[in-house]
């Protein structure tokens, strides 16, 4: 027992003198808390009561996009002098009942995301019933009217989809791969076929398990040595850009590396000429206008859009933009 | 032996056998059973036991031999079968589900029931009341039939055990030594239930390697060792000396106690 | 004899035999601690819209815990549950919808198809004698597949058509996916479904054959054999009560949202043995109760919502749910040793 702690009180002193002296003057905790105080600091802009907003949307658990998406609310929030709640459930009867559960708080007004718009169908309904102001954000355009939510807020996806095709012919590419990372997901497909319609070269198509990085790599390392002749990879989330520069470099690949999608690495890989070009949402702007425009609209009756989608997106951004956006990726905001 | 011939036997093997593979597990036994008898089985482990058991009881079907239920030959085909034509057989340590009622275990596989159509349902007043009597009859007095037949003791669930089949107008009894894992005490109250059961007009089958066990309640012997019949007495052809000598190896005892006092 | 047992019964104390004859009264108290905690952490949680949905959100998960608790009362799994209930939604929905037929006929062939894929999973455990964990891991595998690509193959999409708009779609929805209004509040028929699926489970159980069979089969599955109980039939009869409450659940997610996702469901099987062990069932079998498999349901409902309604981080609703199942585990362990304890 007394040996026990001796050792203890060693390793103790020990890892507390390493972070004391060593100190990484780049990077880590301290560079994350300033950046976290830049984000959603401030004080209230308005003189309006405290409202409630929730925001439910179709994420699964821990993805960055989403994050991204509640800084922007958050910061709205803070100007707007709104109480935010965020929830989220990838199974659509679930995010459902959240859905029921933020109108039986009754909170005064409700974002909510349209990945599987019929299982929401309802819940909208409900919210609707109840007087609850909805706001649609990035995805359901197509739906969001007809559902009688104020306005919708997010990317076309076909059309995203359009302008990765467009650059790809700008970049004189022949024979390009789509790297979807879900299998079932609309959107997903959408982007795709977006990318066929206005692509001159062919496009194939490639399912990978998104949950399991090491086999989304394999699988994209396996095709580009299958098939030499692939001059692109589109992948559509930032994470798996990366993953395919990896594939790429193992496959001994020419292809050039094209991403849906922006976080951090993807812009730094898009300054050092890695990645071709990447085509944003602007994640930050869904979740803030979203809460702005739900804020316009109780305190003023404003709609933004006229019944039809506010788009955030598609933003291509190259190498000439990429080096202005790192610090905003940097502060997790883009 | 003449005279219990006339009788016809309840069981009765004659020469069986049962092979697995190209495994003889036991051959040319025979062995009579009789209402309002005991008859033993002794061997040491591995003399073909569980097999002979397994045949009794229908889980095995013999392969020569035959097989006479009440003087009928008949091959059986599935524990159900067996208990069917009459024959339960109580096993030493899968006699019964350790975590469900005492009531509840006496009826499983024999519940009765009351109501018509699909509102059929488990007569449990009935069943609680009746494994009370059931287990009073044989003289085990347990207060609280609805706790878990877990809580007993290894003895109790032997009893148990043999209570269900006598309950249930079993004809022949096999215990698979029922007495092995259990303390002398309650050995002596298993026993007694069995001598209780033989006292009902059932036949019993007691498979033991345990001689002074078998002497007390036994009125036939049958001796096996490595699958084969080495003996087949009635109670008043044979000492509990000479049981436990044959049952102990006879020459082979003989031998090691040569070998042991040279060393 | 009779004084030993007599002895017996003096030494267990009351609160002793109570757990043992109920194994659902663990989670009771914990469903009620619960309870008690977001009535007065959560706001508006006690409202009876709010409860409502809390039963709602629970009823979802309870249809299918329910036979799920007794397939693991008689020793078995069965993983291929969650996503079974994605292939029953889809069966409906595509064959009423390719064959331009009336709903009830794509609700009908969808029982049938069901009931097959439970009997087929009760047939190969019997059968092959493996563990039912890979039996049915099999079918959980060839099922996620199989809604996947038929889905695509027929539909070009990876979802269903709507099929709101076909002959029977009004009352197969008011079977399986009405709201009922209950003195002006809302109440969603699946909780029906819920209850009356709750009672005939533990009708089962306690008063017929079937159930003393199917704790046998759970308990001792030798001993329950050797007595003459047909264990292969009680098992195969589990599997078909597992795919029958995945039919009800399948029903329910196509005719209240009109569509399917194919992709759904994976996950969800767990969440059921979840609710069912949390309910007092133990994970070696024979032991459990149907009530038990609803308030474990209800836990899940209550926490789940109750996290939303108390304004706090959903990321937390695991922790939560994990920290219960610890401690149900833990308290049936404490049951099962004490009911199998010997002197």
């Amino acid at each position: 027992m007394a040996r026990f702690r001796t050792w203890a009180v060693i390793a103790l002193t020990g890892a507390l003198s390493l972070s004391l002296g060593a100190c990484s003057s780049t990077g880590g905790k301290r560079a994350e808390d300033a950046r976290k105080a830049a984000a959603a600091q401030g004080r209230a802009a308005v003189n309006t009561p405290r409202w409630t907003f929730a925001m439910i949307t179709h994420s699964g658990d821990g993805d960055t996009f989403w994050d991204i998406v509640q800084s922007g609310a958050k910061q709205a929030a803070v100007k707007d002098n709104i109480n935010f709640l965020y929830s989220h459930d990838d199974e659509a009867q679930q995010q459902a009942q959240l859905v029921d559960a933020a109108v039986d708080k009754k909170v005064d007004g409700i974002i909510v995301t349209l990945a599987k718009p019929d299982a929401m169908k309802a819940a909208v309904a409900r919210a609707e019933k109840a007087g609850i102001p909805v706001i649609t954000v990035n995805s359901g355009s197509a739906e969001s009217k007809t559902f009688g939510a104020l306005t919708h807020i997010g990317q076309d996806e076909t059309i995203a989809g359009e302008a990765v095709g467009d650059e790809l012919n700008k970049r004189g590419k022949k024979k390009a791969l789509c790297v979807l990372h879900e299998q079932g997901n609309v959107g997903h497909e959408q982007r795709c076929d977006g990318v066929a319609k206005t692509f001159h070269g062919t496009l194939q198509k490639l399912y990978v398990n998104g949950t399991n990085m090491p086999d989304v790599q394999s699988s994209v390392e396996a095709k580009l040595q299958a098939d030499t002749s692939l001059d692109a990879v589109v992948t559509l989330g930032a994470p798996y850009a990366d993953t395919a520069v990896k594939a790429k470099a193992d496959a001994g690949s020419k292809a050039e590396i094209d991403t849906f999608d922006l976080n951090a690495q993807v812009a730094a890989e898009l300054k050092n000429g890695t990645l071709g070009f990447a085509v944003d949402q602007q994640p930050y702007l869904q979740g803030y206008e979203a809460v702005d425009l739900l804020w316009a609209y109780k305190y003023n009756g404003d709609v933004l859009g006229g019944g039809k989608p506010v788009l955030t997106g598609p933003q291509t951004i190259t190498k000439d933009q990429a080096s202005a956006l790192a610090a905003y990726t940097e502060r997790g905001t883009r | 032996m003449t005279e219990t011939t006339e009788r016809t036997a309840l069981v009765e093997l004659t020469g069986a056998g049962k092979q697995y593979g190209n495994v003889r597990a036991l051959d040319g036994v025979s062995l009579e059973v009789h209402a309002g008898e005991i008859t033993c089985v002794l061997g040491d482990n591995g003399a073909g036991k569980s097999t002979l058991i397994k045949m009794i009881a229908g889980l095995h079907r013999h392969d020569a031999g035959t097989l006479r239920i009440e003087g009928e030959e008949t091959r059986l085909d599935s524990p159900r079968e067996a208990l069917d034509r009459g024959i339960a057989t109580v096993y030493q340590d899968l006699a019964v589900v350790p975590l469900m009622p005492v009531w509840r275990n006496f009826f499983l596989g024999s519940e009765p029931r009351k109501g018509v159509g699909p509102f059929k349902r488990l007569d449990t007043g009935l069943m609680r009341r009746t494994t009370r009597e059931a287990l009073l009859r044989m003289g085990i007095d347990l207060r609280d039939v609805d706790q878990p037949i877990g809580t007993l003791s290894g003895g109790e669930r032997q009893c148990v055990a043999i209570a269900r089949a006598v309950h249930f107008g079993a004809k022949v009894l096999v215990l698979d030594e029922p007495t092995a894992a259990l303390g002398v005490k309650q050995s002596g109250v298993v026993l007694k239930y069995v001598a209780a059961a033989r006292d009902e007009g059932l036949g019993v089958v007691l498979i033991t390697h345990n001689p002074h066990h078998a002497y007390l309640v036994g009125d036939r012997f049958v001796l096996l060792r490595r699958g084969t019949m080495v003996g087949r007495y009635t109670r008043d052809e044979i000492t509990l000396d000479e049981l436990t000598k044959q049952m102990a190896g006879g020459s082979d005892l003989e031998a090691l106690v040569h070998e042991l006092r040279r060393s | 004899m009779s004084t030993a047992a007599d002895e017996r019964i003096l030494r267990s104390s009351p609160l002793r035999k109570l757990l043992l004859s109920r194994p659902e009264l663990g989670s009771v108290v914990g469903a009620l601690a619960v309870f008690l905690f977001f009535a007065f952490a959560a706001d508006g949680f006690l409202n009876a819209s709010s409860l409502s949905t809390v039963l709602y959100a629970s009823s979802t998960i309870g249809i299918m815990a329910v036979p799920v608790a007794l397939l693991m009362i008689g020793g078995e799994f069965d993983l291929s549950a969650g996503v079974l209930v994605t292939s029953s939604a889809l069966i409906s929905s595509m064959f009423s919808y390719q064959l331009t037929a009336n709903t009830w006929v794509g609700v009908g062939v969808s029982l049938l198809v069901t009931l097959a894929v439970g009997a087929f999973n009760g047939f190969m455990l019997t059968r092959t004698k493996l563990p039912s964990f890979i039996i049915t891991l099999g079918t959980f595998l060839m099922l996620t597949g199989m809604n996947l690509g038929f889905t695509k193959l027929i539909d070009g999409t990876v979802s269903t058509k709507t099929i709101a708009d076909m002959e029977g779609f009004p009352a197969a929805h008011a079977l399986f996916a009405s709201t009922l209004t209950v003195g002006g509040v809302d109440v969603k028929v699946t909780i029906l479904w819920w209850l009356v699926l709750v009672a005939l489970a533990s009708w089962i159980l306690l008063r017929t054959r079937a159930g003393n069979w199917i704790f046998a089969v759970g308990g001792n599955e030798d001993a329950a054999r050797a007595v003459g109980v047909p264990v292969a039939k009680t098992k195969i009869g589990l599997y078909m009560g597992v795919a029958f409450g995945a039919w009800i659940s399948g029903q329910h997610l196509l005719f209240s949202f009109d569509a399917v996702q194919s992709g759904e469901g994976v996950g969800n099987e767990l969440i059921y043995i979840i609710a069912a062990v949390i309910g007092g069932c133990l994970i070696t079998g024979g032991y459990g109760s149907a009530i038990g498999s609803a308030v474990g349901a209800l836990l899940f409902g209550m926490t789940s919502k109750g996290i939303v309604f108390a304004e706090w981080n959903p990321d937390w609703f695991k922790f939560f749910l994990g920290a219960m199942l610890l401690l149900a585990t833990l308290l049936n362990a404490w049951v099962k040793k004490r009911a199998e304890a010997t002197t």
